[in-house]
């Protein structure tokens, strides 16, 4: 779904932002890109989504195309909630599918039925200032699958909840996935978050922002969130991905 | 009505009552010079008389035509402008000096010009109320459509929207609260111009009667137009204040 093969970028054509960036992400697979703040993550994920322009386009590929701002075939998800405060639940959650076409009856009536499946029937008409952050983040899940584009790309959507809300997102984030069988890449600097939810984590590393590693989630599928928080499994490769994190960091200082 | 709405009530209508009293006393007992400063019983006197006298309803009308027309020319003349400056931003740095010129510039300097242009008529007014609503209109919504939502703009690119449906769907609500504070003022500065070219130099408008009032050395009937014009200002905020809670209940 995603393949980059020895991505350089630039902004100012002297320093690198990415150098020898290798990703390959399968159709069905969770993703998720780990690392701390200023290794690019975020601009490999906007790369994907068109949102940065890229000199060698050749080098990457997003669902089987160079990657374009609008694509049908992928759904961005941001940190903050960016519903419309103008907007009911209901129309923020049908905006993407009507921005795509679908005719308002019809993104109204997929987007009832998301909002339902996040939990938040009978919310419908309720202003974003009336919902809680948790409330407001589940709506805007509702609006990133209602849209049936089969790669998501989200940057840390879970990054400014709180801890308890948190968990019940992102137990709700894999029955939706599991559900409707979509690929993800998943930029966070949580790493049990990224543990958690991925197949894979691939540790970046700033300056340039590099791959340090990429590490299998060796845990089985469905998973509950929960129950994770006691398994060996999911301790074991948490040590994994912090020690790949610490060497990258070593690695810049030395 | 709560008790503490019952008590403010009660205060100020006491401290009206009292100077207005004061006042009246003064006027009477030859301590003010009532026909410098006339007098309580003799404004409301003209008053009650103008009310009846078909003059001043024309000359509401005249005035409250050119403050709207103005407001509407100007308002729209600078939500355009402001566009076309967020769209292409090296025509605001080109554009500037000259803008800023202009805006500092005391915009009743200018009714000479706009007599000459535009005659004694409604069309000279209507010329000042646009050069002062324009500015005012013009900062903020370049302020308004700058500060709309960076979150916003990303999501809606990365949907794919038109420039049509970015504009009408994000730019345009997303700017309403900064822009609505300039249309506001922007009112308030049509009725300012306005009455102010009347006063100048007009054929009909409540500022034209305001000047006349005051060269015939009529003090009640300026005291009273004065209060006209306060209570007209009173009620064009309270329609910007409805038309607000009706556009921006979601805020």
């Amino acid at each position: 779904m995603i393949e980059a093969e020895r991505l350089d970028l630039s902004f100012d054509g002297t320093h690198l932002v990415l150098q020898g960036i290798d990703l390959h992400v399968k159709t069905g697979e969770f993703v998720a890109l780990a690392g701390p703040s200023g290794c690019g993550k975020t601009t490999l994920l906007n790369l994907c989504a068109g949102l940065v322009d890229l000199p060698a386009p050749q080098r990457l590929r997003v669902a089987g195309e160079p990657p374009a701002l609008g694509s049908q075939r992928v759904a961005y998800m941001l940190a903050r909630d960016s519903l419309f405060p103008w907007l009911s639940a209901l129309d923020n959650a049908a905006f993407g599918l009507k921005v795509r076409g679908l005719p308002v009856p019809d993104a109204r009536e997929r987007a009832a039925a998301m909002l339902k499946r996040v939990g938040l029937g009978g919310f419908e008409d309720k202003l974003p200032k009336a919902l809680s952050h948790g409330m407001r983040q589940r709506v805007a899940l509702a609006r990133t699958f209602a849209m049936p584009s089969p790669l998501l790309l989200m940057d840390e959507p879970f990054g400014a909840l709180d801890a308890q809300t948190k968990l019940q997102l992102q137990d709700l984030l894999l029955q939706l996935c599991q559900e409707s069988e979509r690929t993800v890449l998943f930029v966070t600097h949580d790493l049990s978050e990224a543990v958690a939810l991925a197949d894979r984590v691939v540790v970046m590393s700033s300056r340039p922002g590099h791959i340090v590693a990429d590490v299998p989630v060796p845990l089985p599928r469905p998973r509950s969130i929960r129950a994770l928080q006691t398994s060996d499994d999911f301790h074991h490769t948490y040590a994994r991905v912090w020690k790949h994190l610490e060497e990258g960091w070593v690695q810049h200082e030395g | 009505m709560k008790a503490e709405s019952v008590r403010t009530l009660l205060q100020h209508s006491v401290f009206v009552g009292l100077v207005l009293g004061l006042w009246e006393w003064g006027a009477r007992a030859g301590v003010i010079d009532p026909s410098f400063m006339g007098s309580p019983l003799g404004i409301i006197g003209f008053t009650l008389e103008n009310l009846g006298n078909a003059r001043l309803w024309g000359d509401l009308g005249y005035t409250l035509l050119a403050v709207f027309s103005s407001f509407l020319i100007g308002s729209a003349a600078a939500v355009a402008t402001g566009l076309a400056f967020v769209t292409w931003p090296k025509l605001e740095t080109f554009c500037e000096p000259y803008i800023a010129a202009m805006n500092v510039l005391p915009r009743i300097a200018l009714v000479p010009l706009f007599i000459l242009w535009f005659g004694l008529g409604v069309g000279s007014k209507i010329a000042l109320g646009v050069s002062l609503t324009f500015f005012i209109v013009l900062s903020t919504t370049v302020a308004g459509i700058r500060g709309v939502s960076q979150d916003h703009v990303t999501l809606t690119r990365t949907l794919g929207a038109s420039s049509r449906q970015m504009f009408f769907w994000v730019t345009l609500p997303g700017a309403v609260p900064v822009l609505f504070s300039g249309l506001r003022l922007g009112l308030i500065y049509a009725l300012l111009g306005v009455v102010g070219a009347e006063v100048i130099a007009s054929e009909r408008g409540l500022g034209q009667q305001l000047a006349y009032l005051g060269s015939t050395f009529n003090v009640n009937g300026v005291w009273s137009l004065l209060f006209d014009l306060a209570l007209i200002g009173v009620l064009i905020m309270k329609l910007m204040n409805w038309l607000e809670r009706r556009l921006l209940h979601w805020q």
